[in-house]
């Protein structure tokens, strides 16, 4: 045991007083994965764990959750519920999106009768504290912190918001304290809601608190059996989930960054340690010809993988923390992705989670350290004294059955179905063929570098020579960077895919000249079927389709699906369904058509052909499948119908967006202006000419993937940083060597080119590596991780300029950082370096 | 009148429409003098006014020998807001049920309330006859008897109340004054020496209950003038037959602001007591360790010529509502006195002890 | 040139590494003729590596001339001392620093490749180069499958494939084992003066220093004869 502490000692302790920077630069890189990773947990967690406590609060005591459409349910089922003996209270409710006026979005509110709803969302009602019965007074509302805030009002103000076409103002009666609710809510009494946005009689929401003793699973198939269609039942559990679901697709994106962030830090270490301990072979072998036992220098430096990764592990995940804490202080829990509503996240420190990060940096830098670690030790010491054996102990990472097996692994792990509506095969084979990746670049490398044309310039030919003659090094050097790079070029075509189609999507569902709708929030806000018709009227107008959208709920337990009811004429300038399959072609007499997106498809296992039932105002109609199309906007699916048949079946005759075409000659602006002139409050309604609708939602997405784009950047980064020490440490060992160069006749500058010129053409075999790596990785994101992640497809688009010049300037950082580590080792020193043994 | 107490949590709501806008939203009736109580008629729900309760209190010997005293309320409020709301859940009324249960083995008061909007026939208070309910708590008349049943946390009550003597109209004709200014006042009448028999379940175990109980019943819009700041008041079955109703409200200072009574001998007319003529003397007091209030919880009680002493079944039957109604009050079952001999049972409120109260229509 | 019978004339030559230390080496004398094979003996330390690097052009003196075929190679800039090293020296040294990545007739025609020689001539003085330090059928091989005499054996053929007109020798059989060390030694003069070069072999062994035509040495910050102080 001491002899082996002693082993440590001598092989740790020289090595950090030998390179201290680069073991900085090393520990740093586990931080930064370690800290990314931990940031995306805990911004993620700290988001989730503020929707688990605000979806909590809303369901409070309940045991079970009936809910329907947003259009609601007659409240009679509520009187009937409650008489049910299994029922002990039932607390009916209206869950409405109010759209307030201005530059806000939507708001939330729970209308409830507060004497029952105070059995069940007992600390939301508490929180009116002696107000309650203020809620009684006409349009009167209590509004969260968090919603007073966004909306910059205090108690006894008023907001206004939108109702129908018109204006309804609500006063703020109560500010009801943050504990209370931490996201965005208002609450209002279900008699004053009804009546202000027209919902007499209908309510869309009943919390059950059973009786004890009751069964509440056998209870809630009982039920289920018995509510009208489109009323369907949830738990708690469930309650939860569904508020985590919003924000999961914009998680998948941190998810796979934080990957890449652990990932290349990972092979940075593999690649700084298994070059470290190539490189002391000798003393290594010294040590072992002294005595020291195989387990002893194992031991040594898997101690020394450890020590590294518990310093850059314990760095990172403080820093996680405190940029989880600065990123939600300052952008909210979606990293300014407007999915999440809430004044301030405070992430609280979760010890086991802070300890799991630790653990899973220290592991994998461990399993960076033992590789090489293993290797050195089991060298026979005689033979690691000779010069020249460091390449023949990498060449034994280069057999490439692990690799393909790993390889064919993830290729298969691509072909699995999501599990509980998340990628995880679509992870774990970005993960294989990673790794299969990395085990492969040896035997690549060296192919590669094979088949390299040879030359008769002596500079050249000595920097090809060396390079061929140590292509296992030289991947082992390359690991970091082309980790990172390759999964950047995943991360960029997956991106520019998803842009690509998502700007064509644009252009294809935006066909009019101008589109416009009254609100976000489509609860309250409409036109009349009046309003349609003075819109239809302004002058300018050469044709208006109209719309109605409302959420639907297909099956308990699941989103809502938005129902579109619209005019599908079959015209193509005019309907802006970007079909997939299936076709526009007017309905068969007497069938109802209804075309699906494509998460509906996926979702529900609907094609075209299929019929299915959907709930419309408490009856249930069959529709068939006529087409399915690609739908960006509404990730929880949506159904388009047609608004004669949605009219005649259902007798609404709203609209909540519309579409103008101009007539020849008629400005846009001109029609705008006449359009808002028709509402009260009209500069609050959302009128759009295409273009710009296009260019904000693009703006939007931009937005939303600049954080990507940064991540990604200092991936590579610190992938070439390694590179740089790769090639500092190779120039280094191989002082020597230019020394005798230079002695018989190598100009200093002619070392330094030969040397740009290895860092060169390693560089391109590591870019045009992480290329087809890259593209690999690609494949698997857009068809297997978005697909499964978002149920929406994209078409694969290569950003071949941004790749092109991304590979260029990696290529020249790499010759560049060659030629700097080169000039440092070709001073005098070299020339003296000659004498030096080895 | 007691119940004001439990219309003051209502009134809490209504107040809050009266803070806001100056101008009321509903027009109520006025409580004019002259106007008499009817009834038959007059037992049923009088929705158009701002507050009415039906008051039930009395004491009862349950079958192991233990006795107990019981509280069962129902107040109707119609708050202040704009009656335009086609909505079935419109707050036009509130009703408000509150049971208490005295139970000197237990050492305090069991209580339970429960408060919900008149609507869907899930709550609400009959205008024809004596009927208000809430879910499954129900007072109702039947003839010459009330059935009450409540099933509440820890305790229920299932009585038949039924009626020896006939109503005793408080005040003039039911019109009863409570204060120095003539809008303060309400349509009162009393329903004295219910024989109570029925049920009373404590804890998971059932206890058959005989005893006698007074019922109140009362209606109003303006109760309570500017200046009091609480009131005692007592309502008690003598053993000859005999019911004795008083209050006294107290000023600021605790001073008697007005007073009234009445007192029924068997088979005559009931005889009513202007303010001079009634006196609440405090005797021996309690502090409350819950709240710290003090409370005097014996009282001497003169009505003209009658004095009784009253002496509580248990110090501690405090209210404390603070979390749900904002109120904290003494009501309990006493025993009546004279020369140091029982002479009666009844029950004793006593409110504002802790802070003054306030009650929606109080001052002009 | 007008071809002096000096191959290498140093006079007054003072090398001082720290201004206030007293000089390692102080008024070094030395005249190597064409064709002389020297060798230069000296404890550890006494500054033989730093001769050599002053003779090769690799550093310069602080006073003194040091002059090769004429030319004041303290005068020379680094790239045409490296010049005139690529044609006109030839170096084997104690570490061998062979390159194992290339073969053995890859190493030996390191210097020929980086004159420019033309591709046939070359490979030709190549092999005879393998050949004359007997490694004729070792062309092929890398270093690393070489014995450390082979390696050497390489070496030397590396120092002496462009006719070089000066052989600098530091130590070359340091790391060899004695039997090995006089057969290279005996190669190594045999192939000096086959080549016509001269020679100057820097060694601590006065066995190997026995191979010479001429024994210096280096004591005391000068340069005397062998015996002139033993």
């Amino acid at each position: 045991m001491r002899s082996t502490l002693a082993v440590v000692r001598t092989v740790a302790l020289g090595r950090l007083r030998e390179q201290p920077l680069r073991l900085v630069v090393t520990v740093l890189a586990v931080a930064l994965g370690v800290a990314l990773a931990t940031a995306v947990y805990a911004i993620n967690s700290g988001a989730l764990s503020e929707f688990g406590l605000a979806a909590r609060k809303l369901v409070g005591e309940a045991d079970v959750v009936v809910r329907g459409a947003r259009t609601g349910f007659d409240e009679d089922l509520f009187v009937r519920l409650l008489g049910d003996a299994s029922v002990e209270e039932a607390s009916p409710a209206l869950e409405i999106e109010l759209a307030p006026l201005g530059d806000h979005p939507p708001l939330a509110v729970l209308a409830v009768d507060p004497f029952r709803a105070a059995a069940v969302q007992r600390e939301l009602v508490a929180g009116l504290g002696g107000e309650l019965m203020a809620l009684f007074r006409p349009a009167s509302i209590a509004l969260s912190a968090a919603a007073a805030t966004e909306l910059g009002v205090a108690r006894g103000d008023e907001i206004q918001v939108r109702s129908g076409s018109g204006v309804q103002r609500l006063e703020v009666v109560q500010v009801l304290p943050a504990a209370a609710y931490p996201q965005r809510l208002g609450l209002m009494d279900i008699a004053t809601a009804q009546w202000a946005f027209d919902r007499v009689g209908r309510i869309n929401r009943i919390d059950l608190r059973l009786a004890g003793g009751v069964d509440v699973a056998r209870f809630r198939t009982a039920l289920e059996a018995r509510l009208p269609p489109g009323v369907t039942t949830s738990g708690p559990a469930a309650e939860r989930d569904r508020a985590a679901n919003v924000t999961r697709a914009y998680r998948v994106n941190l998810n796979m960054l934080a990957m890449v962030a652990l990932l290349t830090g990972a092979f940075l270490v593999f690649s700084t340690q298994a070059l470290s301990v190539l490189r002391r072979r000798s003393s290594l072998a010294l040590l072992r010809a002294l005595g020291a036992t195989r387990r002893q220098v194992e031991a040594a430096l898997l101690a020394e993988g450890i020590l590294l990764g518990a310093a850059g592990s314990a760095v990172g995940v403080l820093v996680g923390q405190a940029v989880a804490w600065l990123a939600l202080a300052r952008l909210g829990g979606d990293l300014g992705g407007g999915y999440l509503h809430a004044v301030a996240v405070v992430p609280r420190p979760e010890p086991t989670a802070l300890l799991g990060f630790f653990l899973l940096g220290l592991v994998v830098t461990a399993a960076g350290a033992w590789v090489p670690a293993r290797e050195a030790a089991r060298a026979a010491p005689a033979r690691a004294l000779k010069a020249g054996d460091a390449e023949h102990a990498a060449r034994r990472l280069r057999p490439a059955w692990p690799g393909l097996s790993l390889a064919a692994l993830g290729a298969a792990c691509a072909l699995l179905p999501p599990v509980g509506g998340l990628p995880v095969f679509g992870y774990a084979s970005v993960a294989l063929l990673l790794f299969a990746g990395m085990l492969l670049v040896p035997a690549t490398a060296a192919w590669l570098l094979g088949h390299v044309p040879g030359t008769r310039r002596a500079v050249v030919s000595v920097a090809l020579a060396q390079l061929k003659g140590s292509a296992g090094q030289s991947a082992v050097s390359l690991a970091a960077i082309i980790v990172s790079f390759s999964l950047m070029v995943a991360m960029a075509i997956m991106v520019y895919s998803f842009r690509e189609s998502f700007e064509r999507w644009l252009g294809e569902v935006l066909p009019a000249d101008l589109h416009m709708r009254v609100a976000q929030a489509a609860d309250t806000a409409f036109w009349s079927a009046a309003d349609q018709a003075d819109i239809a009227a302004l002058d300018g107008v050469r044709r208006v389709e109209f719309a109605r959208q409302l959420s639907v709920y297909l099956e308990a337990g699941r989103e809502p699906v938005q129902v579109i009811a619209r005019r599908v004429s079959g015209e193509s300038d005019f309907d802006g369904l970007p079909l997939v399959r299936g076709d526009l072609a007017a309905a068969p007499p007497g069938t109802a058509r209804a075309w699906i997106s494509e998460p509906v498809h996926d979702l529900y296992g609907l094609d075209v052909g299929h019929r299915f039932t959907l709930p419309l105002a408490g009856k249930a109609e069959m529709l068939t499948v006529a087409g399915i199309w690609r739908d960006y906007g509404r990730p929880g699916g949506a159904i388009v119908v047609d608004r004669d048949w949605y009219v005649a079946t259902t007798g609404d005759g709203t609209a909540s967006q519309g579409a103008i075409w101009l007539q020849p000659g008629a400005r846009a602006s001109d029609v705008e202006h006449a359009v808002r002139a028709e509402f009260p409050r009209g500069d609050a309604l959302q009128v759009y000419t295409g273009g710009a609708l296009k260019e904000m939602s693009l703006g939007y997405f931009d937005r939303a993937f600049a954080v990507t784009y940064l991540l990604e950047a200092v991936a590579v980064l610190i992938g070439l940083v390694g590179v740089s020490f790769a090639f500092g440490s190779q120039a280094l060992a191989r002082r020597a060597e230019f020394g005798m160069l230079r002695h018989v006749g190598m100009l200093r500058r002619q070392v330094v080119g030969m040397l740009a010129g290895e860092g060169v053409v390693l560089g391109l075999v590591g870019v045009l590596y992480g290329l087809v790596l890259g593209f690999l990785l690609s494949l698997v994101l857009v068809y297997v991780v978005n697909r499964q992640s978002f149920n929406w497809s994209i078409d694969l688009a290569v950003p071949w300029l941004q790749l092109g010049a991304l590979s260029v300037v990696l290529v020249a950082s790499a010759g560049v950082t060659a030629a700097l580590s080169g000039r440092a080792a070709t001073g005098t020193n070299a020339l003296r370096a000659v004498r030096e043994d080895w | 009148m007691k119940r004001l107490l439990h219309a003051m949590l209502l009134g809490a709501a209504a107040a809050v429409a009266l803070a806001v806008g100056a101008a009321a939203q509903v027009d109520y009736p006025a409580v004019l003098p002259g106007v008499q109580v009817r009834l038959p008629a007059d037992h049923g729900s009088h929705p158009g006014f701002r507050t009415e309760w039906w008051y039930v209190t009395g004491w009862l010997d349950a079958d192991d020998g233990s006795t107990l005293g019981f509280q069962v309320t129902f107040f109707r409020t119609r708050p202040d807001i704009p009656q335009g709301n086609p909505s079935a859940f419109a707050p036009r009324q509130l009703v408000i049920a509150h049971v208490a249960l005295s139970d000197p083995s237990h050492g305090g008061l069991r209580h339970d309330q429960r408060i919900a909007r008149a609507s869907h026939g899930l709550a609400g208070a009959e205008p024809a006859d004596t009927d208000v309910w809430i879910g499954d708590w129900r007072l109702h008349r039947e003839g010459d008897r009330y059935l009450a049943r409540l099933d509440a946390s820890g305790f229920g009550l299932d009585l038949v109340l039924e009626r020896t003597q006939p109503p005793m109209l408080n005040g003039e004709g039911g019109f009863s004054r409570k204060g120095r200014l003539p809008s303060s006042a309400s349509y009162y009448y009393s329903v004295p020496q219910l024989r109570v028999s029925g049920t009373v379940r404590r804890d998971g175990s059932s206890l058959r209950v005989r005893g006698t109980a007074w019922l109140d019943h009362e209606w109003s819009t303006a109760l309570l003038e500017r200046e009091a700041g609480g009131w005692d008041w007592i309502g008690i079955n003598l053993d000859d037959g005999s019911a004795l109703m008083a209050f006294r409200m107290r000023d600021r200072e605790g001073g008697k602001l007005w007073a009234a009574a009445t007192l029924r001998r068997p088979g005559a007319d009931p005889v009513h007591f202007a303010p001079e003529d009634v006196d609440f003397l405090a005797g021996r007091r309690w502090t409350s360790p819950h709240t710290g209030i003090e409370y005097p919880v014996a009282f001497q009680v003169r009505a003209g010529a009658v004095t009784v002493d009253l002496e509580p079944l248990m110090d501690d039957q405090e209210s404390d509502s603070r979390l749900t109604t904002g109120a904290v009050y003494w009501e309990g079952a006493v025993q009546a006195l004279q020369s140091g001999t029982p002479v009666g049972k009844g029950y004793l409120e006593l409110t504002g002890y802790g802070a003054p109260l306030a009650l929606p229509g109080s001052g002009p | 040139m007008s071809s002096p019978d000096w191959v290498l004339k140093i006079s007054g030559l003072v090398k001082r590494f720290q201004p206030d230390r007293p000089p390692v080496l102080d008024g070094i004398e030395f005249e190597l003729r064409r064709g002389e094979y020297v060798a230069i003996m000296g404890e550890s330390g006494v500054g033989k590596s730093t001769l050599l690097n002053l003779m090769a052009g690799l550093d310069r003196p602080d006073e003194g001339i040091l002059s090769f075929y004429g030319q004041d190679l303290a005068r020379l800039s680094d790239d045409a001392a490296t010049r005139l090293r690529r044609h006109e020296m030839g170096f084997v040294f104690q570490a061998f620093h062979v390159l194992p990545y290339l073969t053995a007739a890859d190493n030996v025609g390191l210097p020929l490749d980086l004159a420019g020689a033309p591709r046939p001539e070359r490979d030709a003085r190549v092999a005879a180069m393998l050949e004359a330090v007997g490694l004729a059928g070792h062309a092929g091989r890398f270093a690393r499958e070489l014995s450390g005499g082979e390696v050497q054996r390489v070496a030397i053929a590396r120092a002496l494939v462009h006719r070089p007109r000066l052989l600098l020798a530091d130590e070359p059989t340091g790391n060899l084992d004695p039997r090995t060390a006089g057969q290279v030694l005996a190669l190594l003069r045999a192939q000096v003066h086959a080549q016509g070069a001269s020679g100057v072999l820097i060694t601590h062994s006065r066995a190997a220093a026995e191979t010479a035509d001429r024994i210096l040495v280096l004591d005391g910050r000068r340069l005397v004869p062998a015996g002139a102080t033993a």
